[in-house]
């Protein structure tokens, strides 16, 4: 953790890649594409927020898509509202019969109040919850299986729920316009790409700063040993309350730029096999990474529609062959087997001499690559 | 923590008055009276399964007690969480070792050392340089420092144990409560550590557990004995040793064969 610090070019060049991608990729890749992967990396935010409770606190949680889809309902509802004229309501209120908007939408006419509800709504929905669950002790299987029982009430809740927010049809955010322009334009689709990234760089510094220093070390303690920090004088149930917040907010930004990316929020987020796959993005990047839930978010979704193209009915075999093989071969994940030298272990084992650079002698004098070695984070 | 406020000399800084625990109708602990005094050194001594460890457990909040009152500083401790007990100044090594296995020593210590356990304050508000110091002067006394900066999941049993009486010691409670401390040390290890409790004593309570006769001599502190869940008998070590009851719980006969004591304990 204290190794040399690197080389100016090792510690800009990600950002500079970042800025790159960031500014060219909407130029040059063909809307289609773009708007896949800007979905794909607005994935990864939630998968950020699993990292952080799950990999770094020890708590799976079965459940995030719960916040994910508050989040998404949030814009959503702002957009059905924008550039409705006076009077009127959102056409589908008129398939049941409903003359007046329900209370709850009232606010969501306003941008501000939208711009705080998309996280702050599933930041203290995820408190409240993690507060009930956390002041019981409730842990490990236990806590699982609850956050995927609240999953299932939202899920059932939202569905039933016509009246009030569309039910199974949920709500479309395609045709709906904001400052004059069409949400599933082109331009606008480009815009929500820069804002994807520019949020998910945010998320990943927000969930940085919360896992290095001494409150990250909490973090760890309190899943290598929760009962010993209690006999410490530190309190688990604030610590656990807090990050499983900040892991719904994420979700809730997460699941608001997917929506605006996909053109509709539905019930069908806060289904049980999506949530799972959350977690399965972040085993496979690789768990206590940060970077890797980020990057199993986006790797994997490109794959699914990749594969999907193709061969639509092999994804679910690939995806669960895909987690089967990490979780027995590679535990810590794809980024955990590069950070702990994969790559040339497998090139040993293929055969090939190490790829040397600058100094070959330094690189290969057996003595001096061992000094080296234990400098590694 | 830091803050102590100087107990009045004739209070006790912990009462066990009459505690009972019951697991499922099997008293661990069965009316048990004990009393330490600000400043004491004392040692615990029984045979396995006599309620030793039950015994912290309902001094730190682990296990409410099914009977009798637990006073720390005249208040009674028992239904509070085990949190706040440990922020009035009680803390605890366990028999065996817990440390955070993914964190270096270092940044074990950091937390034990850290004066107020609130999130927040680990968020904002750095490490001072007075408990930095501290940290590193407690890595050195353990001689942990040439392994300060690898997970501790990787150090030894021995060099764990010591870990984590550094932890304790980094937490600077008033009250220490010291679970089997030298189990898996050397010899030399162990009269250390018998030192180091020592030296704690005076400034601090040392309430220490233990199996290791040698070691308990070394203390050179008052000893209670405690036999299926209730005190057996108190006193100097000679004197405890010489008890024919305590003769009698160890070896199950009545003799006067003292080395036997020791072999067996
Ligand atoms: N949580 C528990 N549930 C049931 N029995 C327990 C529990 N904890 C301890 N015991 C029993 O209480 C007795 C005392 O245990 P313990 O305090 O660990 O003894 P010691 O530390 O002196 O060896 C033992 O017989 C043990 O089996
Ligand atoms: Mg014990």
């Amino acid at each position: 953790m204290t190794a040399s610090s690197p080389s100016p070019l090792r510690r800009w060049l990600p950002w500079v890649l970042i800025v790159a991608a960031g500014l060219i990729l909407p130029i040059v890749l063909p809307p289609f594409r773009l708007n896949l992967l800007g979905r794909f990396l607005s994935l990864g935010i939630v998968a950020l927020g699993i990292d952080l409770i799950w990999g770094f606190t020890g708590m799976l949680s079965l459940g995030q898509g719960i916040f994910f889809a508050l989040g998404g309902y949030a814009i959503g509802m702002f957009l059905s509202l924008d550039n409705l004229e006076p009077g009127k309501l959102p056409e589908f209120f008129d398939l049941y019969g409903v003359k007046e908007l329900p209370g709850f939408w009232q606010p969501f006419a306003s941008p501000l109040f939208t711009f705080f509800a998309i996280w702050v709504i599933p930041a203290v929905v995820a408190g409240l919850l993690g507060f009930l669950v956390f002041r019981n002790r409730i842990k490990g299987v236990y806590f699982s299986i609850l956050t995927q029982a609240a999953l299932l009430v939202f899920f059932n809740f939202f569905n039933g729920q016509q009246k009030l927010i569309n039910g199974t049809n949920g709500l479309k955010t395609d045709t709906a316009r904001i400052f004059g322009e069409l949400v599933g334009s082109d331009l606008m689709q480009r815009y929500l790409f820069v804002i994807t990234v520019v949020l998910t760089v945010g998320a990943w510094l927000l969930c940085r700063w919360l896992t290095t220093g001494r409150f990250g070390d909490a973090l760890i303690a309190i899943r290598d040993d929760e009962p010993r920090m209690r006999f410490t004088g530190y309190n688990p149930t604030t610590y656990k309350t807090l990050v499983f917040a900040v892991a719904g907010g994420l979700a809730g930004v997460s699941g608001a730029l997917y929506t605006v990316q996909s053109g509709i929020i539905s019930p069908q987020f806060m289904a049980v096999p999506f949530s799972i796959e959350m977690v399965i993005w972040v085993a496979v990047g690789g768990r206590g990474t940060l970077i890797g839930a980020v990057l199993g978010a986006v790797v994997i979704n490109y794959a699914k529609s990749l594969v999907s193209e193709q061969l639509p009915e092999t994804w679910l075999f690939i995806q669960g062959g895909l987690f089967l093989l990490v979780v027995t071969a590679l535990p810590d994940g794809l980024v955990g087997w590069w950070r702990l030298g994969g790559p040339a272990k497998l090139q040993a084992m293929v055969g090939w001499p190490p790829r040397t650079a600058t100094y070959p002698s330094l690189d290969l004098d057996p003595a001096l690559r061992s000094e080296q070695g234990e400098g590694k984070p | 923590m830091s803050s102590r406020s100087a107990p009045s000399a004739d209070q006790p800084l912990l009462e066990l008055r009459s505690v009972s625990v019951s697991f499922d109708g099997f008293w661990a602990l069965n009316d048990l009276n004990l009393v330490l005094a600000p400043g004491e050194l004392r040692a615990v001594i029984g045979p396995n399964g006599a309620g030793k460890t039950t015994f912290l457990d309902v001094i730190t909040g682990k296990v409410k007690p099914t009977k009798g009152d637990v006073m720390f500083r005249g208040r009674s401790l028992v239904g509070t969480a085990e949190h706040r007990i440990a922020r009035l100044g009680i803390g605890r090594k366990f028999q065996t070792p817990r440390v955070y296995q993914n964190l270096t020593p270092r940044r074990n210590l950091e937390l034990a050392v850290s004066g107020n356990p609130s999130p927040f304050h680990l968020l904002f508000g750095g490490l001072e340089s007075p408990a930095r110091e501290r940290v590193q002067h407690l890595l050195g006394v353990v001689g942990l420092e040439p392994f300060s900066n690898q997970p501790a999941g990787g150090l030894s049993h021995g060099q764990k144990q010591w870990l984590e009486i550094a932890m304790l010691v980094a937490q600077d409670p008033d009250l220490l409560l010291v679970d089997e401390p030298v189990a898996g040390l050397t010899d030399e290890e162990t009269g250390r550590t018998a030192d180091l409790l020592k030296q704690l004593s005076g400034d601090h309570t040392v309430l220490v557990i233990e199996h290791d006769m040698d070691f308990i001599r070394q203390l050179d502190s008052q000893v209670t004995v405690l036999h299926e869940g209730h005190v057996l008998c108190e006193g100097p070590m000679d004197e405890v040793q010489s008890d024919p009851r305590v003769i009698e719980v160890y070896l199950g006969v009545e003799t006067d064969d003292l080395d036997s004591v020791e072999n067996i304990a």
